[in-house]
């Protein structure tokens, strides 16, 4: 399908992308200005950095797949991915921020490494948590990236993949943190337009909001209803998803890094309203687009996609292919797209380059290196991450949103416990945080595993736990940090005050 | 309503009220300073 027209629009966006990247490498002079841009950004540009941070290639293709797929039960992923910047500003960044303002942080592994006294071990494993996590959250991205690439201009998988590795990677890798929230603005902004332009149109493609909710529920009345009578989606379900989705969101190290980049503490005040009302708002309508999907397939006005790993996954490109008149308006939507995708893609690259150059190679394996070479580093990492996750992208899973959902999860396991009972119970040791981190991680990837490939073992269906899985390694992670913390040598006081530990968010 | 069922107007739309409530609540009461 892909005309001159097609090719001049696509490539008019990819060239802007880099144009941001080239500008904003004119700003870098240190490793603080590549990372965290300064610490000088403003409201706007943040608040639209967290929306494109967790609006990820499952906003686009995953979520419509979702909704077409298991229609209403889903919709909470609609309520708690926008609720997750808040919670990330309200209970991480306020503490956060003020802290790192004086202890000079350039990641959460510099607070975790200060608060919990553990600069060589707790930072490592931190960072290598926060790379596999960010590595496998990857993979989802870059499959969303490709799926639009091939569908526009029907090119092989390993091309798409190539293409959109290039252009993400070079303007991330020059511009670092300026020109992803550069990026980020202008991506936002042209999604946040386009999805209010053309969901609608779908909908009222299949008959309206009201005739498509009444269609589905003649195909099944379950997909109607706000939870599933059992399994997945069942109230049980829908708790540890909002856990998952609401609090694991929050904590991944590619959201939580946002914090400690803007100018005034004061853009904490109403950013949380700001972007859960916009995102809400624009997530909302990708889902009626899928269920409106749902109602073009049944109803015979497109036909379900064959010959795919993941056929759910395209049913908003089809769509707006039947909803919409012209070509260029396809291509316009696939740049809507790719900015939802690029947005994080982006920002989980530069967190991976973060991580790997400035904890586990600046403060653990050579701390007398020169800023010149941590920063270089930082963007070999960039392009490093971007080819391996590439190759592991060749080979989709079944859903998009699977495969996503299981990166988060992992974040969860991993990261939240260490970062709250850091922040905010002085009883918390180095000892408990190892624990936490430790056991958490190995168990998210260990029920991640057995859930995905349905291993039944111990007389347990792994296929069908109650729970999203990673409410259960949650669960080990929190155990972990009270038992071993009660056991362990407490904090000293001097560090507990210096990183504002206590049962309060803000004095 | 909206071709769904009463139940799900009311779980989805509360939960969303009381989220916005909740924010609206912080956005009035917080006063943050470097």
């Amino acid at each position: 399908m892909a005309d001159i027209l097609t090719i001049v629009v696509v490539g008019l966006y990819f060239l802007a992308m880099l144009g941001i990247g080239i500008w904003a490498s004119k700003k870098i002079k240190n490793t603080e200005d590549y990372l965290v841009a300064g610490r000088q950004l403003g409201f706007w540009v943040f608040v639209l950095l967290m929306i494109g941070t967790v609006c990820s290639g499952m906003s686009l293709l995953g979520v419509a797949g979702l909704g077409y797929k298991a229609g209403w039960p889903t919709i909470w992923e609609q309520i708690f991915v926008p609720l997750s910047i808040g919670v990330c500003i309200i209970f991480f960044g306020v503490k956060l921020h003020n802290v790192a303002r004086s202890a000079g942080y350039i990641t959460v592994q510099d607070y975790l490494a200060h608060r919990y006294e553990s600069p060589t071990a707790l930072r490592s494993l931190s960072a290598l948590a926060g790379i596999i996590v960010s590595l496998i959250y990857l993979v989802g991205q870059y499959t969303a990236i490709s799926m639009v690439l091939i569908w526009l201009f029907d090119i092989p998988l390993w091309l798409a993949l190539v293409i959109a590795t290039l252009v993400t990677m070079a303007y991330t890798a020059i511009g670092g943190l300026y020109a992803v929230a550069w990026a980020s603005l202008v991506q936002s902004v042209t999604l946040i337009i386009g999805v209010l332009v053309m969901a609608p149109i779908i909908i009222w493609k299949a008959g309206g909001f009201t005739a498509v909710n009444e269609f589905i529920a003649t195909i099944n009345p379950n997909l109607v209803m706000p939870w599933n009578p059992a399994g997945a989606f069942a109230p049980p379900y829908v708790v540890s998803f909002a856990l998952l989705l609401g609090l694991g969101l929050a904590c991944a190290p590619h959201v939580i890094n946002n914090v400690l980049s803007i100018k005034d503490v004061k853009y904490f005040k109403w950013s949380p309203l700001i972007a859960f009302i916009i995102y809400a708002i624009v997530i909302f309508l990708l889902k009626f687009a899928g269920f409106a999907g749902l109602a073009l397939v049944k109803g015979g006005a497109i036909a379900a996609r064959t010959g795919v790993a993941n056929p759910t996954d395209y049913v908003i490109l089809d769509a707006i292919q039947n909803s919409l008149p012209t070509v260029a308006l396809w291509a316009i939507f696939a740049v809507i797209v790719l900015a939802a995708v690029m947005s994080t893609t982006d920002r989980l690259m530069l967190t991976i380059g973060a991580m790997f150059s400035w904890d586990i190679y600046k403060n653990v394996l050579k701390p007398d290196a020169d800023d010149k070479s941590v920063l270089l580093l930082s963007k070999i990492v960039v392009v490093l991450s971007a080819i391996g996750t590439m190759l592991l992208a060749i080979n989709p899973p079944e859903m998009l949103a699977i495969l996503i959902w299981m990166g988060i999860g992992t974040m969860l396991a991993t990261f939240a416990v260490p970062l709250l009972a850091g922040l905010y119970w002085r009883g918390a040791t180095r000892e408990g945080a190892l624990a936490s981190m430790s056991l958490g991680l190995l168990a998210a990837l260990l029920f991640g595993f057995l859930n995905y490939f349905k291993v039944n073992a111990m007389g347990i269906d792994f296929a069908a736990i109650p729970l999203h899985f990673s409410a259960y390694a949650f669960i080990i992670s929190v155990l972990a940090m009270v038992i071993v913390s009660m056991l362990t040598r407490k904090t000293a006081d001097k560090i507990l005050d210096e990183t504002q530990t206590g049962w309060y968010i803000s004095k | 309503m909206f071709g769904l069922p009463d139940i799900t107007i009311i779980a989805v739309g509360g939960v969303v009220l009381v989220i916005t409530a909740a924010l609206l609540y912080w956005g009035l009461t917080f006063k943050g300073h470097d």
